[in-house]
């Protein structure tokens, strides 16, 4: 009778053996949330390309731990409340094994806080909220490039070299992104730079491209320097209409400038006295063999030049692959213990790792001057400055202290 | 700098009123809320895109004749969508013209993203109207100030045609009384088909014209419609007038708004609109297109 019993909880405990092995087998499940249409569909659609790619170069080379990897792509279109719902439906239904694939900063925070409730592994590579390591950080989250107050820091140190600036202008996009970009700049130029008068910020509202009125109160204050945490439509919209108030004569322009923003602006980029801020532009980063190799095989699929946001997006998969090798397994407990212990060779540098109090890679940012060069049929950063991502991020006690004040 | 800024704010308003007139023509005679007007524009837009590169790129008339064809190519879909769809629906319920205008905006995005993408793209500015007249350190923008005079000759052949010509005094006799117009024999289905030809245009127009001034992509649509909405609200739906005077008080205020209560700004054209629908419980109805 007893051997009778044994017999089946041996049965019972091999047939669950095999269940669990078969799961193993299976391919490793990439959740794509992305905002694929409305105001992000441009960057998603990129990063995604740039996600394709790495996800065929891992499988050609045997995928993670042996088992293929697949994407899984769903629209969330750029809405919160979708890409929650979105992000949910992959992790109980289609049972990914990380979530990746967000732009919008608030979709981002959207997803993030499914990823938190449902404990799977989630991580930006596009949408850059510091919020979503500082205030509302929660352990299965990373980000892979230089969060918006990093970029802004990064601009400030590369304003405060500039002797001859004196007077600095801010005019952002009217939300949270363009509200703490302005707050981080100014804060981090104020300890570069104690001598610099900084003039009331203007902020335009978001997607704006009646830049005129904005231009001409900014230019009244009399700016060296005009700080412009915008980007898209009002972006381009400045560039343009910025030439016909002698903007570019009168003082400098210091803004985020990607590459799909380079390329969109072709012959309208005004001759001078333009900087971008970029998070990984082809062409600025070391051209080692690996990333002449992904440029060309971009290339080749997709015929145009990687943006920022195909590289990062890039990186960002091969990251995941390289913590779930050292962890062993795809298990969401065992990625987030592997996740600082990874010391990741990307595009953009070598030993690119994460922050576990954050889950901030040290990314880097790049500030250059935009110009027409021979070779591209679009403006390019020249002379560029790349600011590592260590000395760029809050310091520690600065983030528990946010933490503690937000509580 | 308030000079320059009451300029800026006049330009802002021409553009608006292109946009603006078309919509509120087509409500003034067929009653339809078009939806699908900002899909027009953005549609002008990108033909002028394609058609600069093709005619004589960086000359002014080869820019001026790019937007015409846009406009006109613009208002032969309109013509389309009127005759085949539009037509059968006049005099229904609301809810269906909501539901035929802004299935056609959907449509029209997606192709529209299908041909050029989703990414922003850049129409060459005509090399002539590139630049400032500069006066001392002031500098006035050349192309706003040349779309503003094309927007003001729009506006005076408006006028004409719909006092002028016969072509008007049908088109005011129909937005009056339609039931008496068609009893006088006059074809009603051609006025309705020219009116949102007509419409379609000017929306056309507005779009090939704004092109090198801002981002061109595949979600103007909906930027556009909703400051047009705004316009109308203010100036009446229906009243060309209102229109005219609508879209220069909203492009104004902002102007002046952004100068002197930086945080108020879009709060102001808010107020005004709200003010005029409290004090003119017509508002938005408006008046005839007289």
């Amino acid at each position: 009778m007893l051997e009778k019993n044994k017999k089946a909880v041996v049965a019972v405990a091999l047939a669950a053996l095999a269940t669990s092995a078969g799961a193993q087998d299976g391919p490793v499940k990439v959740g794509f949330a992305a905002d694929l249409t409305g105001a992000c569909a441009a960057l998603s659609e990129d990063g995604l390309n740039g996600a394709k790619i790495a996800a065929e170069e891992i499988n050609a080379v045997g995928g993670i731990l042996g088992r293929q990897v697949e994407l899984i792509v769903r629209d969330t279109q750029t809405k919160p409340d979708e890409g929650a719902k979105v992000a949910r439906d992959l992790i109980t239904n289609d049972r990914i094994d990380v979530l990746t694939g967000v732009c919008s900063s608030a979709v981002m925070l959207a997803e993030s806080a499914v990823s938190a409730e449902l404990k799977v592994p989630f991580y930006a590579a596009i949408g850059s909220t510091q919020r979503a390591n500082i205030e509302l950080f929660q352990p299965y989250f990373w980000q892979v490039q230089a969060n918006a107050t990093m970029e802004a820091y990064a601009a400030a140190e590369y304003v405060a070299k500039k002797p001859e600036w004196e007077k600095i202008s801010a005019l952002g996009s009217d939300y949270e992104w363009g509200h703490t970009s302005v707050a981080a700049f100014t804060e981090r130029l104020k300890e570069l730079r104690p001598d610099i008068a900084f003039a009331d910020p203007i902020y335009a509202k978001v997607g704006e491209t009646a830049m005129a009125p904005y231009i001409t109160a900014t230019l009244a204050q009399q700016p060296d320097a005009v700080f412009a945490p915008l980007f898209g439509p009002s972006l381009g919209a400045t560039l343009k209409q910025g030439q016909g108030f002698g903007f570019f004569q009168k003082t400098n322009l210091v803004t985020l400038m990607t590459v799909d923003t380079l390329q969109s602006q072709g012959a309208s980029m005004p001759a001078a006295n333009v900087y971008g801020i970029a998070r990984a532009p082809f062409f600025a980063l070391e051209q080692s063999p690996e990333v002449t190799a992904f440029i060309e095989t971009y290339r080749a699929a997709y015929g145009e030049y990687p943006t920022d946001w195909a590289i990062n997006a890039y990186d960002g998969l091969h990251f995941y692959a390289a913590v779930a090798e050292k962890a062993g397994t795809v298990e969401a407990e065992a990625i987030i213990a592997a996740l600082p212990q990874v010391s990741f060779d990307g595009l953009r540098e070598k030993g690119l790792t994460i922050r576990a109090l954050d889950g901030q890679m040290n990314a880097p940012v790049y500030v250059g001057k935009a110009a027409k060069v021979e070779g591209y049929d679009f403006p390019i950063l020249t002379e560029v400055e790349k600011f590592e991502g260590a000395p760029l991020m809050p310091a520690e006690d600065l983030i528990l202290q946010a933490r503690e004040a937000a509580r | 700098m308030v000079l320059i800024q009451l300029v800026n704010g006049l330009m802002e308003g021409m553009t608006l009123f292109l946009i603006a007139s078309g919509l509120t023509l087509i409500f003034g005679v067929t009653r339809i809320i078009n939806f699908a007007h900002g899909s027009f524009y953005m549609l002008g837009a990108f033909l002028t895109y394609e058609l600069v590169p093709l005619i004589a790129p960086g000359t002014l008339w080869g820019f001026f004749v790019a937007v015409a064809v846009s406009a006109a190519a613009v208002s032969a879909l309109g013509v389309l969508f009127e005759t085949t769809v539009l037509r059968r629906i006049y005099g229904k319920d609301g809810i269906l013209q909501l539901i035929v205008t802004v299935a056609l905006v959907l449509i029209i995005r997606d192709l529209v993203r299908m041909t050029w993408g989703a990414n922003s793209v850049s129409v060459q500015m005509p090399d002539a109207l590139m630049g400032a007249l500069v006066a001392g350190n002031t500098y006035f923008p050349l192309f706003p100030i040349a779309i503003f005079a094309a927007g003001l000759t729009v506006v005076f052949a408006m006028i004409w045609v719909i006092y002028f010509t016969r072509a008007g005094i049908l088109l005011r006799a129909g937005t009056d009384d339609r039931g008496m117009v068609a009893l006088l024999g006059v074809n009603e289905k051609l006025i309705f088909t020219a009116v949102f030809a007509a419409g379609a245009f000017l929306a056309g127009l507005a779009g090939g014209l704004s092109a090198p001034y801002g981002e061109v992509n595949y979600l103007l649509d909906t930027t556009v419609i909703v400051s047009a909405f705004i316009v109308c609200v203010i100036g009446g739906l229906g009243n060309l007038y209102g229109a005219l005077a609508g879209a220069l008080v909203v492009g104004v205020t902002k102007a002046m708004g952004v100068m002197y209560f930086p945080r108020l700004s879009m709060v102001l054209i808010f107020l005004i609109m709200a003010a005029v629908l409290i004090a003119r419980s017509m508002g938005r109805q408006g008046g005839p297109a007289r």
